[in-house]
């Protein structure tokens, strides 16, 4: 129902993200390079490899495109991070100081793309802003809190504060303000009074390594998980955070989305979207159901399965050691049949631009994983078949 | 026998399926490095607790889980001394062939008969349930083999001996 288009782009894809009109998409094929697609996320357009990034020498881990500014972040576990700005015929690197020691995991632009930070394994967190003097882009890092490396970043709406997830199980929310770039804060706002680098909360909920921490749009509440298959989700962000973990029947997540303020989709281990959502009475939020539907029914399975089975014996035993004798495991029939690591909002620019305070809800977003398939998912249809449910 | 054979391996199969959920992830100890952390264990945070499935004394499996690999090492049932040195010749000889195998380990782990080592590269370009399906077929097959290869070691000894033993008819 919700499966929109898939497009198998490579082996396996690490990162992924879209321009700001939805008309560009730049992917990590799982190595050195990036590569930038044309094509849009209506079901018939054909993509074309238009760009390819070639400047790092180790895999790439994160991509971030910027809607306003129209450049692309993207870093490397070979250390480094460059900023990508579009010239009319190439897309020109410029040089990110990082100063890091050890591979950079994750990287997001801040929400007035002044700024951006970068998680590394070096246990450190790096905020970057341009230096118009030298032409690059100067970093300024959070070294003490972290006992592991950080597996996630993310920006609150008020460009001051971001939050990471470690592999030591924690979920962490600093202050990034850096004087000279930020305007001055507010006093009346959540943590009007620190200083760079400062810790402002510490949230020990997971029993395992943490990952892919985002926030809602409002920026009120924040939501990691944990790789013992639970979902964190603090709200009340302030001196005071409440918090709720669910814990799941299925194999871990990797990366959240927040669709709403009530609604957030997570994707993982399990090859298939997690919808949850807020129970409005209670404020409790609950796992509603599986976005994707398996294709194959039950009822056809036993004779095409037996059937597999002679023509597999037919082709021989194959390299990579497919047993069909013995009762075997069943490919999904899901869109996706490898983990899911990158989950991303599709928002066309009107909405970006609009900059409404009410609520904005994100109606389709995509994903990728490692079988490198990239994933587009609508949400059009949902609030219909959620109705139904509740009949 | 089958019996409890299948509970076993159904076992290892599920734990299999969790085990499996790692990613590729780079060494934070060493400079561009990416490495098995379940070989190295340099970083303790980055390990989950092993989890030990026996079925019995003889026969059990060992799965330690890293955030970026995992290792399952087998332990073969040896009811008797043929069957010690057939499990020992047969598992040596597999070993030296680790390459074609992929997910081979060339050593054991200690106190076990047969390792594999499988990291997120492997997850990347194959399919997780065909490697379960691989492993669990592997320790099914294994007592099969060894049990036909006693069974012809059996019946050559008893030819040789007939042959042997008719001169003296």
């Amino acid at each position: 129902m919700a499966v929109v288009a898939s497009h198998q782009l490579a082996q396996s894809i690490t990162a992924h993200a879209w321009n700001a009109t939805l008309t560009m998409i730049a992917v990590c094929p799982n190595n050195n390079e990036v590569h930038i697609y044309k094509g849009t996320p209506a079901p018939d357009s054909v993509w074309e490899k238009a760009f390819v990034l070639q400047k790092h020498d180790q895999l790439v881990s994160g991509i971030d495109w910027a809607p306003i500014s129209d450049y692309i972040v993207t870093c490397s576990h070979d250390r480094n991070s460059y900023v990508w700005s579009f010239d009319g015929t190439q897309w020109q690197p410029t040089l990110v100081i990082l100063r890091l020691n050890r591979a950079a995991i994750s990287v997001d632009w801040s929400p007035k793309e002044n700024k951006f930070v970068v998680g590394s394994g070096a246990k450190s967190v790096c905020v970057c802003f341009y230096e118009a003097e030298n032409n690059w882009w100067v970093s300024k890092i959070i070294r003490k809190k972290h006992n592991s490396t950080v597996t996630g970043v993310a920006w609150h709406p008020n460009n001051l504060l971001i939050a990471t997830t470690s592999t030591d199980s924690k979920c962490r929310v600093f202050s990034a303000y850096i004087k000279g770039v930020d305007s001055k804060i507010n006093p009346g706002t959540a943590f009007a009074d620190t200083k760079f680098g400062e810790q402002l909360i510490q949230l020990d909920l997971a029993n395992g390594w943490s990952f892919g921490v985002k926030w809602s749009p409002s920026g009120s509440s924040l939501a990691y998980v944990g790789h013992d298959s639970t979902l964190h989700i603090a709200s009340n962000i302030g001196p005071t955070p409440s918090h709720q973990t669910i814990n799941l029947r299925h194999l871990p997540l990797r990366d959240i989305l927040f669709l709403s303020e009530t609604r957030l989709v997570g994707g993982g281990f399990d090859c298939n979207p997690m919808l949850f959502e807020i129970d409005p009475k209670r404020g409790i939020w609950t796992f509603v159901k599986f976005v994707d539907e398996a294709k194959s029914s039950t009822h056809d399975l036993k004779s095409s399965t037996l059937f597999l089975e002679a023509m597999g014996r037919f082709h021989g035993q194959t390299r990579r050691g497919s047993h069909e004798i013995f009762e075997t495991s069943r490919a999904s029939g899901l869109a996706h049949d490898n983990c899911i690591t990158c989950i991303v909002p599709l928002i066309s620019a009107g909405e970006v631009n609009g900059e409404e305070p009410a609520e904005k809800v994100v109606q389709a977003f995509s994903t990728s994983g490692v079988d490198g398939k990239l994933v587009i998912w609508s949400f059009s249809n949902i609030t219909e078949l959620l109705a139904k449910l509740q009949i | 026998m089958a019996n409890t054979l299948r509970p076993y391996l159904t076992c290892i199969r599920n734990t299999l399926t969790a085990a499996m959920c790692i990613q590729n992830f780079p060494c934070q100890e060493v400079e561009r490095h990416n490495k098995p952390e379940v070989e190295f264990k340099t970083s303790p945070e980055l390990l989950l607790n092993p989890v030990l499935i026996s079925r019995n004394e003889a026969e059990k499996c060992l799965i330690e889980t890293s955030i970026n690999s995992l290792r399952i090492s087998i332990k073969v049932k040896q009811a008797d001394e043929l069957e010690n040195i057939l499990a020992k010749k047969f598992l040596r000889f597999l070993s030296m062939r680790a390459e074609s195998f992929e997910v081979l380990r060339r050593k054991p782990v200690q106190g076990y008969d047969i390792s594999f080592l499988i990291t997120n590269f492997h997850i990347e370009e194959m399919y997780k349930h065909k490697l379960i399906d691989f492993v669990v077929a592997f320790m099914e097959d294994i007592d099969k083999e060894i049990s036909e290869l006693k069974l012809s070691v059996n019946t050559r000894g008893r030819l040789v001996a007939t042959e042997y033993l008719r001169q003296f008819l």
